[in-house]
């Protein structure tokens, strides 16, 4: 039986927007609606630099808002990347302290600098890979999983930095990576990083395959099972992604500072958490996009930096976002219920 | 006796509850009498269950008049009837597991002052209702501790002891065994000499010969017959009343068929599954027909690797591997029982549903193939007749039988030679079914193989080759599809009948 092409294109509805692009477009519009009144409230607000901060000073958490995200859409949660920055920062420092320095937080194991961040970087991905083991084999809830490596990770940080931090004895080199401008400009490499990071996710959530088996195991498991997906090798493949950037993340931040800190990236993960949900991801998985997330975090930028602006006293930032968070969850939630009647 | 000057226990007259475009019960009138243990009996699709969810008050008449104790009764939950006397005992459980017994018979009717709970002459009397009814469990027990039929028993005793005079009970016996269904039966005529009236729901014909006294049978709707067991000249009249007709033999003996073994399962067994040995063959259609917990769905999951089964399953001269994925690469697909939640992504689109069960042909290097996605959701939509305007509509908008149809396009998008489809046609209208009957016969044409796993005789008869009898997990028979076969005999052997079936 063939069919003619003529009368198939009927089918193809192009005027209509799919809902992941309306809400994607209503978080965007957010975004700007909100940059805009804070223009207008906060005197020198609306500069490019100021556009161009918005974005750079949170280029940790967007980050690790991607692998947040994709863990988001598959339906599961990943709360260990903050507990990751402390872990894998704390032991790229300590990996590449010299061996014999004054006292025990001065002496390190003396690897190379290269083999240090490769060595940090495996320890994330041991946590990542820990996560995926309790939520995979023994079907843990994700949520408990990564609570408790989240205190794992920054467990081990703590006394590997006996409750505090780790700056002497580092080779000269260390503070490169943190603080290497790309091509003369004033853009950091750790914000290019993120920028990358960004392109590909969004590339990889819209283009390949793997984002595609990402939204049908959040969309409904057990189908996707009996449709014959590996879910177990996949949200495997999701918890490594999301640790190894949070290690690369870790070892950017302690690059930048010269330290190994075990408090940093404290609370990373909520915010993280946060922007994602802002940015329209569905909390019970199948439907979101990391664009949206992008535009969570912008969000989430605008309101904390105009309070700043307007001299609201810092102790008011964690109110700020809770109502901005309620405002813009409900906001969507009604959005789609309407569109979908 | 007083009793038989007494009004019935509970009545219907004239009763009729209309769903769009189909009358699930055509006014039905009938009297339960006080004291009795009356059967319900029709099989799938004559009205039981929608004339159940009337009386409990689930659902509401559309026309036609209740009556309890010969005095008008309008339930509008199931609350409600509870207060006029009558409790159901559905097929799930409801007891608290981490509570003793005594507790869950007390549940929600405590007393209490001043917030705590309060001894009350309450627990006495459920001790001694439990105690009447089945004194061998102790109400100090943990209930998790007990069996299912046990439970089960808990059910009752407080059903009982909330004062309900009728007790309908749904497929009391569906999960136990023989041994339990027999102490279930002690209970139930312990009941009956309390004065307790049983309305009892069955498959099961034997079941019904042994405790009813008196029995109801419907078919299509409509009420049939009322009248007393002993009455009842044993299984065969009960099958008569309940077919009533001989089915509509539109079977055609299909050419495509050939003696090329497909899929060979040899011995398959699990906690359900008996020994359980069947071929396939090229081009055939096969139905597995049985009752609700024969093992259909326990087969269908074995032969896709969804469930873990002992015995030996050979698919095109290979072993068949123990994940569904491996299954769909060997050219397995399956149709799962429940569409929504096993089938269907239903937050996503038609074209986002179609591709997969196929990723390997979806991707080019890890790159997903977005064209060939919207040539596949265009061709299944017009192929299948799927009724849209547009391939980016949501599944859970469409209906049941367009949903069935995305899921029957996911399974040929995979490029399987064996189809497994289990209850293809559940809560799909009529139009959608033929339609859907239709594709079988044309995959089955083109050499493929299916296996149609069904709860519905005309269905199995229809368009199956040949059909397997099961009942509780056993292969009991297997018949050639054909103009002379005796539906009664088919139904005497599913319903645990000894006779086989004559061919």
């Amino acid at each position: 039986m063939s069919v003619s092409i003529k009368a198939d294109t009927a089918l193809i509805d192009n005027r209509r927007m799919s809902d992941q692009m309306y809400i994607t477009l209503l978080v965007a519009s957010v975004a700007i609606g909100l940059f805009l009144i804070a223009s207008m409230l906060v005197p020198n607000f609306f500069q490019l630099q100021n556009m161009l901060n918005l974005v750079t000073n949170n280029w940790a958490v967007i980050s690790l808002g991607v692998g947040v995200s994709f863990l988001l859409v598959s339906g599961n949660f990943d709360l260990s990347v903050g507990g990751i920055v402390a872990l894998s920062g704390v032991l790229s420092v300590w990996f590449a302290q010299s061996i014999g320095g004054a006292n025990a937080l001065s002496s390190g194991l003396g690897l190379p600098y290269w083999l240090a961040l490769l060595a940090a970087l495996a320890g994330a991905l041991a946590i990542g890979g820990l996560n995926a083991l309790f939520v995979v084999k023994f079907r843990i809830p994700s949520i408990i999983v990564t609570l408790g490596t989240m205190m794992v990770a920054r467990g081990i940080a703590q006394v590997i930095t006996q409750g505090s931090q780790r700056n002497t004895n580092l080779p000269d080199d260390f503070g490169l990576l943190g603080s290497l401008k790309v091509f003369g400009t004033s853009i950091q490499l750790p914000v290019v990083f993120m920028a990358a990071l960004l392109l590909v996710a969004i590339f990889i959530e819209r283009k390949m395959l793997f984002g595609r088996l990402t939204y049908w195991i959040g969309a409904n498991p057990t189908a996707a099972r009996l449709s014959g997906i590996d879910n177990a090798r996949h949200i495997t493949y999701l918890y490594l992604f999301s640790s190894a950037i949070a290690g690369v993340v870790g070892i950017l931040l302690s690059s930048e500072f010269q330290s190994g800190y075990s408090n940093r990236g404290m609370l990373m993960e909520f915010d993280a958490l946060v922007i994602a949900l802002l940015g329209g991801i569905a909390i019970a998985g199948g439907f979101g996009s990391v664009i949206g997330m992008f535009f969570g975090a912008i969000i989430l930028a605008v309101v904390t930096s105009a309070a700043t602006g307007l001299t609201l006293s810092p102790d008011w930032q964690f109110i700020l976002k809770a109502v901005a968070v309620f405002l813009a969850i409900m906001a969507q939630t009604w959005a789609l219920t309407r569109r979908n009647q | 006796m007083a009793n038989q000057h007494q009004s019935p226990a509970l009545s219907v007259e004239g009763l009729i509850k209309d769903y769009p475009g189909v009358r699930a019960v055509d006014d039905v009138s009938f009297s339960i009498e006080s004291s009795t243990v009356h059967c319900l009996v029709g099989e799938n699709g004559a009205g039981k269950s929608t004339l159940i969810k009337m009386l409990t008050g689930a659902l509401q008449p559309t026309q036609g008049v209740m009556k309890v104790n010969g005095v008008a009764y309008q339930p509008n939950s199931t609350q409600d009837a509870r207060e006029s006397g009558i409790a159901t005992l559905f097929q799930e459980l409801h007891v608290v597991d981490e509570l003793s017994v005594l507790e869950n018979l007390t549940l929600g009717m405590e007393q209490s002052r001043f917030g705590f709970v309060i001894h009350s002459d309450l627990e006495d009397r459920v001790i001694q209702t439990l105690a009447t009814i089945e004194p061998s469990i102790n109400p100090s027990a943990r209930v998790s501790s007990l069996s299912v039929a046990q439970k089960q028993i808990i059910e009752i005793a407080r059903a009982a002891s909330s004062g309900a005079n009728v007790i309908i009970m749904d497929e009391p016996t569906a999960a136990l065994s023989e041994r339990e269904v027999e102490r279930l039966f002690t209970v139930i005529r312990r009941l009956r000499e309390q004065q307790v009236t049983v309305v009892y729901i069955s498959h099961k014909l034997d079941e019904i010969l042994t405790l009813g006294d008196v029995v109801t049978v419907l078919r299509d709707g409509k009420h049939i017959v009322t009248k007393p067991l002993s009455e009842v000249a044993g299984r065969s009249e009960l099958i008569d009343m309940m077919i009533g007709r001989s089915l509509i033999q539109n079977y055609t003996p299909r050419t495509a068929v050939t003696n090329e073994v497909v899929l060979s399962a040899k011995g398959l067994s699990n906690s359900l599954l008996k020994n359980v040995s069947f071929d396939i063959n090229k081009g055939e259609i096969v139905g597995f027909y049985g009752l609700v917990g024969a093992g259909k769905t326990e087969i269908a999951r074995a032969l896709f690797g969804a469930d873990k089964v002992s015995g030996s399953i050979v698919f095109k001269g290979q072993p068949v591997g123990n994940t569904p994925k491996q299954a769909i690469a060997a050219g397995i697909a399956l149709v799962p029982e429940e569409r929504r939640t096993q089938g269907l992504f239903t937050n996503l689109t038609i074209r986002e549903n179609i591709p997969v069960m196929n990723i390997r042909r979806m991707s080019d290097n890890g790159v997903f193939r977005s064209s060939d996605e919207l040539t596949a959701a265009v061709n299944y939509v017009e192929k299948l007749g799927i009724a849209t305007n547009s391939i980016e509509k949501h599944t859970e908008k469409l209906s049941g039988g367009n949903q069935q149809k995305v899921v029957l396009a996911k399974c040929l998008f995979s490029d399987a030679d064996l189809l497994l489809l289990d209850e293809p046609t559940r809560g799909v209208d009529v139009g959608a079914k033929t339609e859907i009957y239709d594709i079988i016969k044309n995959l089955a044409d083109e050499g493929n193989s299916v296996a149609l796993f069904s709860t519905e005789l005309e269905e199995v008869l229809g368009i199956c080759d040949r059909i397997f009898l099961l009942y509780c997990g056993s292969l009991k028979s297997v018949i050639i599809n054909g103009p002379n076969l005796d539906s009664t005999d088919i139904l005497n052997v599913v319903t645990g009948g000894n006779k086989g079936v004559t061919q």
